[in-house]
């Protein structure tokens, strides 16, 4: 029986033991609830905080200021010299802002901080500029052009695939994170799993450790992506139902999905499962008993790469970006933001996915060792130093 | 010939599993590994399917249509003696995934599969997931989907091990069956009195080395001339009493006062009670023959004893 055989029919078998679509509707069913709770409840706190507020003021001529506050609040008026008995009122009735002037510093008085403390600092900086205004005899224009920004006109030589296009890349880093976290779910239940159900013995009497290994891999591989396209689609819809809201023609979602980042990312993103679902099976392979082992942690490691990627969007020209955007470990999501930010030639692009695939086909190879030879340990998990020897003399 | 292992040794770290182990396997004959556990079986059975390696010795197989001399899975057929399945799948859909990835087609995988559950009475549950079957059905479950691609040779490890004895019957049949339509089978057990129902030939092996190879009957001629004896005492003696007596291979303890003793061919009968009444008052003996299972015991339970034998079958 030929290896493409066996591949697939591990692969499929892999695939439709963790690929529920059930499940995942359920998933999108839960996410879609909780978008519309975030919505419908984000709408009730921000009606919430649109409440006016009360506000009480002791101050001798307090006309310009009252007509600033009243844009957020309710505002009384109070003699300066009924201060005491207004903080009298706060203390008992446990509630409450007073605000008056000592020279020309505000003193707020309250029971606790006022829940919309940076309106009102900003109420308060709007009213000191218009005294500020008066004491120097500055009118509205003068001030605008005070504060306004430095007259400027920009002209970019490379302006392609940016803002848009940002967001996509934004978008599949995420999409990237999450695909890695399901294969790790998967990875560890399908390796761990087995070993502790005796099931392996039975397995590769039958299929070459590198046959079962690279179709487990392959298999969670097109589980963790059948997640990823599910999540896609389902954003598109949510694109462009947001556009039909925004009034927007949902023609323009087309901007965003710029064909050549799409096949680019792609390719990157299914090498780089395939490579982190490698290592997590070579991880997965050593571990006896997933609830006491404390190799477990090391299954996090591809998420710390990948959320590393991302220092790209920062700068995308410097050392570090150039270095993250070839690492095999990092440039699965690096190198395609890397493109997306700046002008990278064919051959870095090139250069940086045939590394990703030597390490991906090393890494497959090495993690088949490492399962053959750790295969039959059920007792004590052995450390790394006994896997390398066991490694080096299988 | 089907197998030929010669001078096989494995070691583990300083436990010497498989030592100078060397044994050829006919074609369409049951062979037995019988021994205790801890012997060397299971060792040796996953060298024999390439899962581990040997330090030194080899393997040669001789399967007909088989391209090398290694183990093909899809002529193989194997019952690992740790046993598992998937407890949440289906048990049909199993069984064609394993018979599938040892290259049998699914559709025919799906046809034997059905018949062989119907055979065990399983064929209603054949969609339910395995969990939902009792232990001795799942482990019913585990020997077909070892067999169901009808491999040439099967290698099935303590076969007996979780059945009830009208189970055990049933897989001797099984077993019986699995050689008529032209499979040769290699056992590992530890029953004597299961594998003398369906062995042509045995090797009786102890802490990795060979102590007898050849058929029950060449065993039974060998070894039956040793003499067994149930004795009775007044009162309790310790088991270690009655294996220090000169010329004692091995003693059992049946009952309260009442043991189980063999002892050499060469030893006079007059000695031998001679011995037995030193030690205590005997209020009761019994000449036995000694069954194939006595000379399992004898032969398994005092290992120096069969080294002066000078065994070498």
């Amino acid at each position: 029986m030929n290896y493409f055989r066996q591949l697939l029919t591990v692969t499929l078998w892999e695939y439709k033991r963790f690929y529920k679509i059930k499940n995942e509707l359920l998933g999108i069913a839960v996410l879609l609830g909780m978008g519309v709770i975030g919505y419908y409840g984000g709408s009730l706190a921000v009606g919430a905080i649109a409440e006016k507020g009360d506000i009480t003021i002791a101050m001798d001529q307090p006309e310009k200021l009252e007509e600033i506050l009243a844009d957020g609040y309710v505002v009384t008026k109070v003699p300066v010299t009924d201060i005491d008995a207004e903080i009298e009122k706060i203390n008992t009735r446990q509630e409450g802002t007073l605000l008056w002037k000592e020279d020309e510093t505000f003193v707020l008085h309250a029971w606790k901080e006022p829940a919309r403390m940076n309106k009102l600092r900003e109420y308060l900086g709007k009213y000191h500029q218009h005294l500020t205004m008066e004491r120097k005899d500055l009118s509205q224009s003068d001030m605008d052009e005070l504060m306004g920004d430095a007259p400027l006109k920009t002209r970019y030589e490379y302006v392609h695939r940016q803002e848009k296009t940002r967001l996509v890349a934004f978008f599949f880093a995420g999409i990237m994170v999450m695909t890695v976290f399901i294969s790790f779910a998967y990875q560890f239940t399908a390796i761990t799993g087995e070993k502790q159900l005796r099931i392996t013995e039975q397995i590769v009497s039958a299929i070459k450790p590198q046959v079962w290994m690279d179709g487990k891999i392959l298999g969670i591989t097109l589980t963790s992506l059948s997640s990823m396209i599910s999540y896609f689609l389902l954003s598109i819809i949510g694109g462009i139902v947001l556009f039909i809201f925004t009034d927007r023609p949902v023609s323009s979602i087309g901007d965003y999905l710029y064909p050549g980042a799409m096949v680019l990312y792609f390719l990157f993103t299914f090498a780089g499962i395939l490579l982190w679902n490698s290592m997590l099976a070579a991880v997965a392979s050593i571990i006896t008993d997933p609830n006491n082992s404390g190799k477990g942690g090391l299954m996090m490691l591809p998420s710390l790469f990948v959320l590393g990627s991302l220092l790209v969007l920062l700068n995308p020209d410097n050392g570090t970006s150039v270095f993250l955007s070839w690492f095999p470990l990092t440039s699965a999501t690096a190198m395609p933001m890397r493109w997306l930010s700046t002008p990278v030639a064919w051959w870095e692009v090139a250069g940086s996915f045939a590394l990703l695939a030597i390490t991906l086909y090393f890494t497959r190879k090495l993690a088949a060792k490492i399962f053959r030879v750790s295969i039959l340990i059920s007792g004590k998990e052995p450390g790394w130093g006994e896997v390398i020897k066991l490694v080096r003399n299988s | 010939m089907i197998l030929n292992v010669s001078q096989l040794t494995k070691n583990f770290r300083n436990v010497r599993a498989v030592k100078n182990l060397s044994f050829d396997v006919m074609e369409g004959e049951i062979f037995a590994f019988l021994g205790p556990n801890g012997a060397g079986k299971t060792t040796t059975l996953r060298i024999l399917l390439d899962i581990i390696k040997p330090d030194s010795g080899t393997v040669d197989w001789h399967l007909k249509g088989s391209k090398s001399g290694l183990a093909d899975p899809t002529m193989m057929g194997y019952l690992p003696e740790e046993r598992g399945l998937y407890p949440d799948l289906p048990v049909l859909r199993t069984l064609i995934y394993l018979a599938s990835i040892r290259g049998m087609n699914p559709r025919q995988a799906h046809t034997e599969a059905m018949l062989w559950l119907e055979k065990l009475g399983l064929d209603k549950r054949a969609n339910e997931k395995l969990q939902a079957l009792s232990k001795g059905n799942q482990q019913k479950v585990q020997f077909v989907a070892s067999v169901l691609h009808k491999p040439r040779f099967a290698i099935l490890d303590e076969p007996f091990s979780g059945f009830d004895p009208v189970n055990q019957e049933l897989f001797i049949g099984f077993i019986k069956e699995l050689q008529q339509t032209g499979t040769t089978v290699l056992l590992s057990a530890h029953q004597m009195q299961l594998v003398e129902k369906i062995a042509s030939r045995v090797m009786l092996i102890n802490k990795g080395e060979e102590l007898f190879l050849g058929s029950l009957a060449q065993l039974y001629e060998r070894y039956s001339d040793r003499k067994t004896f149930e004795v009775s005492f007044t009162s309790d003696i310790p088991i270690t009493q009655l294996t220090e007596l000169k010329g004692a291979i091995a003693a059992d303890k049946l009952a309260n006062e009442k043991y189980h003793i063999t002892f050499q061919s060469d030893m006079p009968v007059y000695a031998i009670l001679s011995l037995l009444a030193s030690l205590k008052t005997i209020s009761e003996v019994k000449s036995m023959t000694p069954s194939l299972h006595d000379i399992y015991v004898s032969l398994v339970g005092n290992k120096s004893s069969i080294e002066s034998d000078n065994v070498n079958a």
